[in-house]
């Protein structure tokens, strides 16, 4: 039997208590082929499915930090092997990788930073999550810094850009 | 006539004064007779006790026979929280210097002050609050239920006349409320009957599988002046230091000798029953590999995690040391798990949570540290000193060679994330472990901060680690005061996030100001309740993970100073956000333990996981809702 969520590990019952019901009896779906597979498959379906966390896409850096993470609670990996895992997420759920259907479709208003916006905000996710919530300055700049950090192609100019835009179009009263 | 029989057994009235009563009550002098008879082997210990000392009417009113059976269990700390009912318990104390009163300002605190104490002193958390605020006190006795602690809680009730009226603050059938999370709950029905209730009530605390227990003593009772028999509490102890059956153990010992990849977990009941160093033994005898239990569901480190055979949070599939087929679990409720084309050997001490969830092929209640005990002997005895270190040698390299390269991993990821501002939780963990003294108590309340403890080491002759297994958070400050009281030889540093501590933080604080506890309190600042963001938005994956819109999380804004909330307790503190002056601090702060004085660090931390960078929340403004600038 294959349950997404161990029920060995003693935080699974903390998870098994929290979560719907529907979220615990998700099944991590297949993942694609390539080198590095097999360890994501056994090391990374111990304690949760992965829906989730395929839909999200990120270069190495992001990756790299949850996988670190993963090894501090516990995932068994070797170095070799979590480098390989950050190379397979990386690889197959990097930006521009098959990125999930945005729920609804942003058309962007006009303004300077519009360009940016529309070619480095939608190669991991849609621009819905832009505008799903009106964000202070303050919240747009740790947004983005963060995005860099994931993996998005912006400069620090660049950022400084689209922050204005950001706050101009998106931004908290 | 029952009236007569219990002054004989209780008090000791003679025999030939117990059967002239009976015979005045009507009682054929025959049958007056056989039940003295059929009464002395009942009575006699009790006479016998009574010359010691052990035994000794007092007539006092409710709230002094209350007191004095505490007295007579041993009792040296009260952890309170007054109300008006339960005054004749502090009158009765006003000349009682045995027993010292701890007060705490919210009876979450109390309870989780007596909590930590009873943990570190294997006595009981002794808890007297207002019943109209037991409803505070709930939360944390969830910690205390589940992770089998010791604990008296007592309120005084309302009184008999008045129950039932609806009286401004009385609520019917209170003890019932405790149900779910007491061993055992009662009400001193007469004030007579208070010491009978109290022993009754401690004997359940503290017979393993321990727990909370309630009484509730209406205030009438309280109040009533009776005469009752104190008895020490040694009287009534059940010792559950019992030996798992003989042939289970040999059974056990054949299939650990004959396994050929064999995994052992530890739990919690192996701190309980003090049987840390029967199961080094025993994995040492065998080269064991050895997995704890993971972040939840465990509340101590029975095994040494520095330790070369201790690989880690058991897990469902280990990688390493890969298909197992003999697993022997010692005392842990989660890691009771059965494995495929493995046998399960589970040895617990609590009966009610054996093979309670999975099947298990060999079951055995025992106290564990006798278990493991038998099991070392058993195991010497059955095999030549050269085959075991044989069947030894080979595996203990092997995990050695394994737990080395995870070690190097998980220091590597921490050095990876040496610098950076706020402060990374690896980075904290690197401090604490390189400056924390070996004999440090670290009483932690972390959710994300738990990540720090594979980067620390505990058990054995290093660090004490204790927390709670359910996570019910608040209980940290008041749990490090406790463990302070109970170790005062020992530094304790106790650790918690910025959630935990508006939970049930700065309430203890008092308590640590008023009673010169000289505890270091860290929270670790993200401004958020990180880890249930984390949670929330990958394992459900709901509408919040969707949009990147975080509705529950996010605790900036404001921005809560907790060195200067500190101050406002008393407590010294200050605020570090440079990773290279955590040094520095946790230096001023072990001067001021030194010197006798409580100290708080307010670490500005990194977010992480998922979402780590949004510092939304969904704004709503009540000032911006008035007509009125009123
Ligand atoms: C030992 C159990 C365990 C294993 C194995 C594990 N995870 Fe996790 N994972 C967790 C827990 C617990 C969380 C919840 C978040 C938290 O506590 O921060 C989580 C959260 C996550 C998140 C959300 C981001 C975050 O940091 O919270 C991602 C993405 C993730 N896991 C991916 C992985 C990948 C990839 C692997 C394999 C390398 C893996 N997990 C293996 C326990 C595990
Ligand atoms: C390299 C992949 C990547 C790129 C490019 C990217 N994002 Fe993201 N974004 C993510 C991920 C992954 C998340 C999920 C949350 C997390 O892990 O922080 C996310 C979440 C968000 C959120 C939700 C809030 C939050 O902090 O979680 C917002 C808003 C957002 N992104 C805005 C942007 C904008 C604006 C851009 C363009 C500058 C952008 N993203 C480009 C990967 C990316
Ligand atoms: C009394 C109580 N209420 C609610 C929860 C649910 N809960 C679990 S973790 C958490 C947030 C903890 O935040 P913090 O202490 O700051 O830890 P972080 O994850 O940020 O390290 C909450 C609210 C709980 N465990 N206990
Ligand atoms: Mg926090």
């Amino acid at each position: 039997m294959r349950t997404p969520i161990l029920s060995a590990c003693a935080l699974a019952a903390t998870l098994v208590a929290s979560l719907p019901a529907a979220a615990q009896q998700q099944q991590t779906p297949p993942l694609p082929t390539g080198e590095g597979r097999d360890v994501v498959a056994q090391a990374c379906t111990l304690c949760h499915a992965l829906n989730t966390v395929l839909q999200l896409r990120q270069g190495a850096d992001g990756w790299r930090s949850i996988v670190d993470y993963m090894v501090l609670h516990g995932a068994q990996l070797t170095r070799p092997q979590a480098d390989q895992a950050v190379e397979y997420l990386a690889t197959n759920f990097g930006p521009g990788v098959n990125v999930p259907q945005p729920r609804t479709q942003v058309t962007l208003p006009d303004g300077t930073g519009k360009d940016l916006v529309a070619v480095n905000c939608v190669i991991c996710h849609g621009l819905d999550r832009i505008a799903a919530a009106r964000r202070t300055p303050s919240d747009w700049q740790s947004v983005l810094a963060r995005m860099q950090f994931l993996g998005a192609p912006v400069s620090n100019n660049d950022k400084n850009t689209i922050a204005a835009y950001l706050d101009a179009n998106f931004g908290a009263k | 006539m029952k009236d007569l029989i219990k002054q004989y057994l209780d008090q000791g009235i003679s025999r030939r004064s117990l059967i002239s009563g009976l015979s005045a009550a009507g009682v054929s002098a025959v049958a007056a007779k056989a039940m003295a008879q059929s009464l002395a082997p009942f009575a006699s210990p009790a006479k016998a006790a009574e010359a010691q000392g052990a035994m000794r009417p007092v007539t006092g009113r409710g709230g002094d026979l209350y007191v004095q059976q505490l007295k007579s269990a041993g009792v040296e700390y009260v952890f309170f929280n007054p109300s008006t009912g339960d005054a004749p318990i502090f009158d009765a104390m006003v000349d009682e210097p045995s027993i010292h009163l701890i007060k705490g300002v919210q009876e979450g605190a109390v309870t989780a002050m007596a909590d930590g104490y009873a943990r570190l002193s294997g006595k009981p958390g002794v808890v007297i609050v207002a019943n109209v605020g037991l409803p505070n006190a709930m939360t944390q006795m969830v910690n205390t239920f589940k992770d089998r602690i010791p604990m008296l809680v007592t309120v005084a009730a309302f009184g008999q006349e008045q129950l039932g009226e609806e009286g401004p603050q009385d609520y019917d059938f209170q003890e019932y409320s405790l149900s779910p999370i007491t061993k055992w709950r009662w009400t001193a029905l007469t004030a007579a009957g208070i010491p009978e209730t109290t022993r009754r009530a401690l004997k359940f605390a503290t017979t393993p599988p321990c727990g909370p227990v309630f009484i509730a003593i209406p205030d009438n009772e309280l109040r009533t002046e009776a005469t009752a028999m104190i008895m020490d509490q040694s009287l009534f102890t059940v010792s559950m230091k019992i030996r798992p059956d003989q042939d289970d153990i040999k059974k056990a010992a054949r299939m650990l000798i004959e396994a050929r990849n064999p995994l052992l977990t530890v739990g919690d009941e192996i701190t309980l029953c003090n049987g840390e160093k029967e199961v080094m033994e025993l994995a040492e005898l065998l080269g064991l590999p050895v997995a704890g239990q993971a972040e939840f569901g465990t509340w101590s480190k029975p095994f040494p995690t520095r330790s070369s055979l201790y690989l880690g949070p058991m897990l469902r599939n280990m990688q390493y040391p890969g298909s197992i087929d003999v697993h022997l679990n010692i005392g842990s409720r989660y890691a009771e798990v059965a494995t495929k084309g493995a046998k399960l050997i589970s040895m617990r001490q609590d009966p009610t949570s054996l093979a309670r969830v999975t099947p298990v092929d060999l079951a055995m209640v025992a106290d564990v540290k006798l278990g493991t005990a038998d099991l070392v002997a058993a195991i010497k005895s059955m095999a030549p000193v050269d085959r075991l270190r044989r069947i030894a040698a080979d595996r203990k390299e092997r995990t050695a060679a394994y737990t080395r390269q995870v070690g190097a991993l998980r220091q590597g990821i921490a050095k990876s994330l040496h610098n950076g501002s706020p402060i990374h939780l690896e980075r904290l963990a690197f401090e604490l472990e390189s400056e924390l003294e070996k004999d440090t108590i670290f009483v932690t309340d972390c959710d994300s901060g738990k990540s720090m403890d594979p980067l620390m080491s505990f058990g054995g002759d290093d660090k004490t680690y204790i927390s709670t297994g359910p996570n019910i958070l608040g209980w940290g400050v008041a749990a490090g005061f406790g463990a302070k009281l109970a170790r005062p030889d020992q530094p304790v540093v106790t650790i918690l996030g910025d959630g935990s501590m508006m939970f049930g933080g700065p309430q203890p604080l008092w308590s640590m100001s008023r009673y010169q506890a000289p505890v270091t309190v860290i929270v670790f600042n993200n401004k958020s309740y990180n880890n249930e963001r984390n949670r929330i938005w990958t394992f459900s994956g709901g509408e919040q993970f969707k949009l990147g819109r975080d509705m529950t999380c996010y605790n900036g804004n404001p921005d809560v100073d907790f060195a200067k909330a500190a101050v406002a307790f008393g407590v010294e503190g200050e605020t570090v956000s440079d990773p290279d002056k955590i040094k520095g601090a946790l230096a001023r702060a072990k001067r001021a333990n030194i010197d006798g004085r409580p100290y708080l660090l307010d670490v500005d931390i990194q977010r992480d996981g998922i979402g780590a960078g949004s510092t939304y929340y969904p704004e709503y403004s009540i000032a911006d809702q008035r007509t009125r600038k009123v």
